[in-house]
């Protein structure tokens, strides 16, 4: 079985804190 | 104040310390409850430590948030092997490239190679040129001409 590719991780991503520090 | 906690809250970040990241973003909280940006980075920083059941919880607690963490849920419940939570999850999501890549993956796990595939040339169709979506679906395609 060679799919174990989990390409949605990627999009759990955080956000932006550049203008709340 | 709280740009001191959210610099901390980037810095556990930057040094993938998800855990601490955890704790600063519940501080944010605490004095900025329903805070759209802490709320996130609690969720993300709970999913990157596989505390999926915590992830959840802080998701169904959070109801009046601006950010739509349906993608989030289903993707928790994804690695739960919750697989027909997860596509109900999915089903109010605009059909994206992060919610069409897992619906694939959701259904690859159900075993429906066909529905499956269907997605991953929609996707390879679709403006993202993406290599990995490519290899992915050619490993599924010789898959199943292997069978
Ligand atoms: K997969």
């Amino acid at each position: 079985n060679p799919i174990v590719l989990d390409l949605a991780y990627n999009f759990i991503d955080f956000p932006s804190l550049e203008n709340r520090m | 104040p709280i740009e001191d906690l959210f610099a901390s809250l980037n810095k556990h970040i930057q040094r993938s310390d998800f855990e601490q990241a955890v704790k600063v973003a519940d501080q944010v909280l605490s004095v900025a409850p329903g805070d759209d940006d802490a709320i996130r980075c609690k969720v993300v920083a709970l999913v990157k430590a596989d505390r999926f059941d915590d992830a959840i919880s802080t998701i169904q607690t959070s109801k009046k948030v601006l950010t739509d963490f349906s993608f989030f849920k289903a993707y928790c419940l994804y690695r739960q092997n919750k697989l027909d939570e997860a596509l109900e999850s999915l089903k109010s999501q605009e059909g994206n490239s992060a919610t069409m890549l897992l619906e694939s993956q959701i259904l690859y796990r159900l075993g429906k190679m066909d529905a499956c595939m269907d997605i991953y040339q929609k996707l390879q169709k679709s403006k993202i040129d993406s290599l990995e979506i490519n290899s992915v679906a050619n490993l599924i395609a010789s898959g199943r001409a292997s069978e």
